[in-house]
């Protein structure tokens, strides 16, 4: 196992962060969206640690199918392995460090690096060098020299995951009771579900946090941002969340589901009325899999983050990671996410669907992009960087007789769900390891 | 689309020098009526079937292309687009609500290196350029789009129509937040 990455040295942790992410008093400060120090300190104590999306399945079936991804801004290789397991490389070759493999994605019996010569396999082991004669005489093991593979890698009903640490908990562990949500899209049929082809990567000028905690909880911009958008697919405006009679926040470990019970409120602003038909069909099926509850959840109005930055909506089927490139730039990768089983004609639908509303061109992704960027630019100033924002929502909102898993709140127009994720950011930038990350979980561990 | 337009010109048939010139006009016209965004005059000039594709770009192997190289019918897409949907895209601009509309986008539509060809049927013009697009917002955010188009233009009831439109970046990453315009 010499090909493993070895661990990086933790650094002290900022003092006086406090000062600018105080979830008690519902405040934070934009200066945790502008600031080369924390970004740093994000990259070693969030990216180089926790469990980070790198693939869904469907995207290499075979032996040798790989996509290239990042984890925080380490460039990463995803491979399927002749076993079927997946592996996970840095996308960097242990000689003089240059990338092995530029493609996003394709088949491979192995990686070949054009400066020297270096040649992988699917397994990642070293197997030949240009002019590998002279390596002899250097007494070179060449066991050693493999493409340096990632701590652990686990999947969750075909979304694969994968981190640097390898003290961190389980993926299992890590998801908590939220896995119990995310089968709401991800396993609402036999089958599971598929990416449609390609990938859409397109670039912010943003804080990578403003965008995840988007989606681990603001349905309340729904409404407001996106009216333009909801008029122009639906001829009207989006549905009124706090007309709503039953409706939750609910997160864990930092992760935030926020989510209606109208089974279509999402899929609608597709403007293709044979996806709400499809999910009404489907419907009966899902409730004798998942119970009723989660049946009324696999298009409904929300949105969810896993922590630190993969997103999706369940309806829009839009599955995407922002990826960090500095405290003020990400890039944007995004997915069109379908059920297997789905016929191809519904696939297709929501290939276009997707990418019409939650894309570089979606009509209602073109006004989220501004609001991220100013939300990032204004705290450019040193002053206004330094002043409290209002993150109070939803204060007094915890739902105490509930059967749901996870820390559960009550309504979907609440900050719960956003203060949980800025207060996991907290702590993992205040602890020095996994020990010494508190736990805040109150909720249930499973669904009763 | 290299392999395409080598392929395609062995047997193709430019038309006159004053056909193209009434072509170039048109593409102008199209692009001037972005530029002031009036663009109910825009969706006018769409052939009822209008086909409007930017698929995206895929970094990918020469060993491992697609079906058409770096990009697939069945992959995601920019625009993947019929009139319905191009005229959902318009009505969201005209929105008052358009909050990122508003100061407007300054646009400058650009069309060159236009080369016109005959099309496969009477009436039909096959129509390879190549585009820029320079969008400025706010005090200084600027977005430059440059890339190479295929159209397919129909003269229908004495007016050019575009019928089919593939618009090719050279970018697999977006180097910009979005596309709030028409290329």
């Amino acid at each position: 196992m010499s090909n493993i990455i070895k661990t990086i040295d933790v650094t002290d942790s900022l003092e006086n962060l406090k000062d600018v992410c105080d979830i008690e008093n519902g405040r934070i400060a934009g200066k945790i969206f502008y600031d080369q120090a924390i970004y740093e300190q994000e990259l070693e104590k969030i990216f180089a640690r926790c469990w980070l999306f790198v693939a869904h399945e469907s995207q290499i079936p075979n032996t040798g199918d790989y996509v290239t991804t990042t984890m925080g801004e380490d460039e990463v290789i995803v491979i399927r392995q002749k076993d079927g397991g997946i592996k996970v490389f840095l996308n960097a070759c242990p000689h003089r460090g240059n990338k092995v493999c530029f493609a996003e994605s394709g088949t491979t019996r192995g990686f070949i690096c054009n400066y020297h010569g270096w040649s992988f396999n699917v397994q990642g082991n070293l197997v030949g060098q240009h002019e590998s004669g002279i390596y002899e005489a250097s007494d070179f093991d060449k066991a050693k020299w493999g493409l340096k593979e990632v701590a652990q890698v686990d999947s969750w009903k075909g979304l694969v995951f994968a981190t640097f640490d390898p003290q961190a908990p389980t993926l299992q562990e890590y998801l908590g009771p939220m896995t119990w949500y995310l089968d709401a899209l991800f396993d609402n049929q036999e089958g599971g579900t598929e990416f449609v082809g390609g990938c859409i990567r397109s670039t912010y000028d943003c804080n990578w946090k403003i965008a995840a905690e988007n989606f681990v909880g603001d349905i309340l911009h729904a409404g407001w941002t996106h009216d333009s958008a909801a008029r122009a697919m639906l001829g009207g405006s989006v549905a009124k969340v706090s007309d709503f009679e039953e409706s939750y926040s609910v997160n864990w470990n930092g992760h935030g589901y926020e989510f209606a019970l109208d089974t279509v409120g999402n899929v609608a602003v597709l403007g293709e009325s044979a996806l709400n038909k499809y999910l009404h069909t489907i419907k009966p099926s899902v409730a004798e899999r998942l119970g009723e509850f989660r049946s009324n959840m696999i298009g409904a109005v929300s949105s969810c983050t896993i922590f630190p930055n993969f997103s999706f909506l369940a309806g829009q089927n839009t599955v995407r990671v922002w990826q960090p490139r500095g405290p003020n730039k990400i890039e944007l990768f995004t997915w069109v996410v379908v059920n297997k089983s789905a016929p191809q004609e519904i696939k297709e639908k929501w290939r276009k669907g997707a990418m019409m509303t939650f894309s570089p061109t979606g009509v209602f992704e073109m006004d989220d992009g501004e609001n991220w960027e100013y939300c990032t630019k204004t705290a450019k100033g040193r002053v206004t960087a330094a002043q409290d924002l209002y993150i109070g929502l939803g204060m007094n909102s915890r739902a105490s007789d509930t059967s749901l898993p996870g820390n559960v709140f009550k309504g979907q127009l609440n900050e719960a769900n956003a203060r949980a994720y800025y207060q996991q950011w907290f702590d993992h930038l205040n602890a020095k390891s996994w020990k010494e990350l508190p736990n805040r979980n109150f909720g249930k561990q499973e669904a009763e | 689309m290299n392999v395409q337009i080598d392929n395609q010109t062995e047997q193709l048939h430019p038309v006159s020098f004053e056909q193209h010139h009434k072509i170039s006009c048109f593409l102008a016209y199209e692009y001037r009526l972005l530029d002031e965004e009036r663009f109910d005059d825009w969706l006018a000039l769409m052939h009822e079937d209008i086909h409007y594709w930017m698929p995206g770009i895929e970094n990918r192997r020469r060993e491992n292309l697609l079906e058409h190289g770096f990009y697939a019918g069945d992959h995601m897409a920019y625009f993947d687009d019929g009139l319905r949907d191009l005229t959902r895209r318009v009505s969201r601009f005209k929105q008052a609500s358009a909050w990122a509309e508003n100061p407007a986008t300054r646009n400058v539509h650009q069309v060159s290196n236009i080369e016109v060809y005959y099309g496969e049927t009477d009436g039909e013009y096959l129509v390879h350029s190549v585009i820029q697009s320079v969008r400025s917002r706010g005090l200084d955010e600027q977005y430059v789009i440059y890339g190479r188009r295929t159209d397919v233009l129909v003269q229908e009831a004495g007016q050019l129509k575009i019928k089919q439109r593939l618009i090719l970046i050279p970018n697999a990453t977006l180097t910009c937040k979005n596309i709030n315009t028409f290329l």
